[in-house]
């Protein structure tokens, strides 16, 4: 070996070592940052947790919250109630129309597709407190009073493009010979649509509307001012209605009262276990449907 | 003859009856397309033709670079908002962006494959934890334990330099940038992490067979391949994080003016709306407040379409949905 081999050598192990040594930094940085970012997870399990159960009984979903914040006692019923009825609602409009207009830009394709598209992208954008308003001005403004059914309409937007993006996912992803089959066949577009399309797509269309409604469950800020809220049990969607975060958000900015604090945090617990449980749900729904070696 | 029974053929094909019922179901597709576009567009016209009269007042350029904020004199400016939006979302930035790339390489690139599914849905749980939640414990926990910290930068660096100075009441521009940094952490990781596993496995495995490092995969292949693609979504972060309101809402103080140090506390576009609509009783104080949802619109509509623009040019294809 001649000398300059060897000083190159020499130096290509020297580099190496200075590689390797990065290597790790990168590593140990890498780790430290999913510290970071699973360290409030854990502290608000452990808060919710610890501080959220014991508000929890059955008193807490049998009764309704007393009309004063600061009074302790009382339960969420109407908050659990009236989640579920806007959250309910807001899907049944959101889901039909949300497959529509991804059939819509996949079959018609064209200028009338991408401006469906940037409508949606728009949607997808916007701000939840800009949804408020905007459902406002639509629905609260027009009927002269709030409501539930507002409350579902500005659900129903944010649900929307949610579902627009996982069924248009679907439709790219569906298999093309499978189509073309349908079509060699003489399969007419919307049979092919209706005994094609959604029963092969069905379990992503699942997956799509449980982590729609997962983020619809959750929303505080275009609720505000379009169901309101209140502390009576009401089934009329046509009268301000009480949501979950609605009553976490009220009782928190009175949480110097104790009753109101353990009452936020008892409603964020349960609203987790909801979110994270649908949210999970949905997850082991695609996965399953997904062939084995692509899990 | 072929051609001849071919014709036949679609010509038989096109008097089908059926072909009919194809045309109604376009026809019910493009009905439905237009009983969504045409709603939502009149929604946004009719909504913002309200704050007219704000405009008339103010001007354009008076209401967006206005200092105060005083709906009892009949007062409006945007600007402590803006500055307070740009503030926690800067600050927001300044945290999550490192942390999200870093985790999204540490899936793709440096953890066992049995590991990553796991560390992944982990991380995604946290964008699924309502904003409401998000700012209950913010309130009640990271507040708290900010203080201490924001108390001896305060009382050191703090002393000379202004932008860090006390007094350090707790909820603060900088208490929001925290609780917002910890929420687009998760979405800022996923779409980086679909972007790094996109990038050729061919190319990486070649810099390992030539002796490379999973530092030098990461730096010749990853990063170059997938700048474009980690731009894009920062910004959809970033928009995320102009946008979020209500744990915003929870932690930021609520003061309708510019707060000298990241310690005060101030009001952000979003929350000041979620705070005073439903008592807007004040001449002008709605539409002032509809007027700051249309430059949060803006705003946020032009953050959009920068990471729609970047997106473009890259051609992998990031997720459209945060």
């Amino acid at each position: 070996m001649s000398l300059s081999a060897l000083a190159a050598s020499d130096r290509l192990r020297s580099t190496s070592r200075s590689r390797r040594a990065k290597d790790r930094i990168l590593a140990i940085c890498a780790w430290a940052a999913l510290v970071v970012a699973v360290v409030p997870l854990l502290a608000i399990a452990i808060f919710l947790i610890g501080q959220g159960v014991r508000s929890v009984s059955t008193e807490f979903f049998t009764s309704d919250p007393p009309g004063d914040l600061s009074a302790t006692g009382g339960g969420i019923r109407n908050a659990v109630v009236g989640t579920l009825m806007m959250t309910g609602l807001a899907t049944l409009i959101a889901v039909p129309v949300g497959i529509t207009l991804a059939v819509f830009s996949r079959e018609i394709g064209g200028r009338a597709a991408s401006a469906v598209r940037f409508v949606v992208d728009v949607l997808a954008g916007l701000p939840s407190i800009v949804v408020g308003i905007f459902v406002y001005s639509l629905v609260v403004v027009a009927t002269g009073h709030f409501s539930g059914y507002a409350g579902a309409v500005a659900l129903a937007v944010i649900e929307l493009p949610v579902i627009v993006v996982a069924a248009d996912e679907l439709l790219r992803l569906t298999d093309r010979r499978i189509d073309e089959g349908t079509r060699a066949l003489g399969m007419l577009r919307w049979r092919s649509f209706l005994s094609v399309f959604i029963p092969t797509a069905l379990s992503g269309i699942i997956t799509g509307i449980l982590l729609a409604v997962s983020r619809a469950i959750g929303e505080t800020a275009p609720l505000i001012f379009t169901a309101l809220g209140n502390n009576f049990f009401t089934l009329d969607m046509n009268e301000p209605v009480q949501a979950m975060p609605l009553l976490i958000y009220r009782n928190a900015l009175n949480s110097a009262f104790p009753a109101a604090r353990d009452r936020a945090m008892g409603t964020a617990l349960v609203l987790v276990i909801i979110v994270l449980g649908l949210n999970l749900m949905g997850r082991w729904i695609a996965r399953r449907a997904r062939p084995a070696d692509q899990r | 003859m072929t051609t001849g029974s071919q014709a036949r053929g679609v010509h038989t094909l096109r008097r089908l009856p059926g072909l009919n019922q194809d045309r109604w179901f376009r026809l019910a597709l493009r009905g439905v397309a237009v009983l969504v576009v045409v709603p939502v567009l009149w929604m946004m016209v009719d909504t913002f033709s309200e704050t007219v009269p704000v405009w008339e007042r103010f001007g354009i350029p008076g209401f967006v670079t206005g200092m105060r904020w005083a709906p009892s004199f009949v007062v409006y400016g945007a600007l402590p908002f803006i500055y307070g939006t740009l503030l926690t979302s800067a600050i927001a930035m300044l945290i999550a962006v490192p942390v999200a790339v870093l985790i999204a390489l540490l899936i793709t690139d440096i953890l066992p494959p049995r590991a990553r599914s796991t560390v992944a849905v982990t991380v995604d749980l946290l964008a699924a934890i309502p904003s409401v939640v998000y700012g209950l414990w913010g309130l009640l926990v990271l507040v708290p334990f900010l203080r201490p910290f924001e108390q001896a930068v305060a009382s050191t660096i703090g002393r000379v330099v202004p932008f860090l100075a006390g007094p350090t009441p707790g909820p603060s521009y900088f208490a929001a940038g925290v609780v917002v940094s910890i929420m687009i952490i998760p979405i800022i990781a996923a779409l980086s992490r679909e972007v790094f596993a996109a990038t050729p496995r061919l190319q990486r495995e070649a810099i390992r067979a030539l002796g490379g490092t999973r530092w030098d995969v990461i730096r010749t292949v990853v990063l170059p391949i997938g700048r474009s693609g980690v731009l894009a979504a920062i910004v959809l972060g970033l928009a995320r994080a102009i946008g979020e309101t209500i744990a915003v809402t929870m932690v930021i103080g609520n003061a309708p003016k510019i707060g000298g140090s990241i310690f005060s506390p101030g009001f952000t576009l979003a929350s000041v709306i979620a705070n005073e609509f439903n008592e807007a009783n004040q001449e002008l104080h709605p539409e002032a407040l509809i007027a700051l949802g249309l430059v949060l619109l803006v705003i946020s509509v032009l953050v959009n379409g920068l990471a729609i623009l970047i997106r473009q040019r890259f051609a992998g294809g990031v997720g459209r949905v945060a």
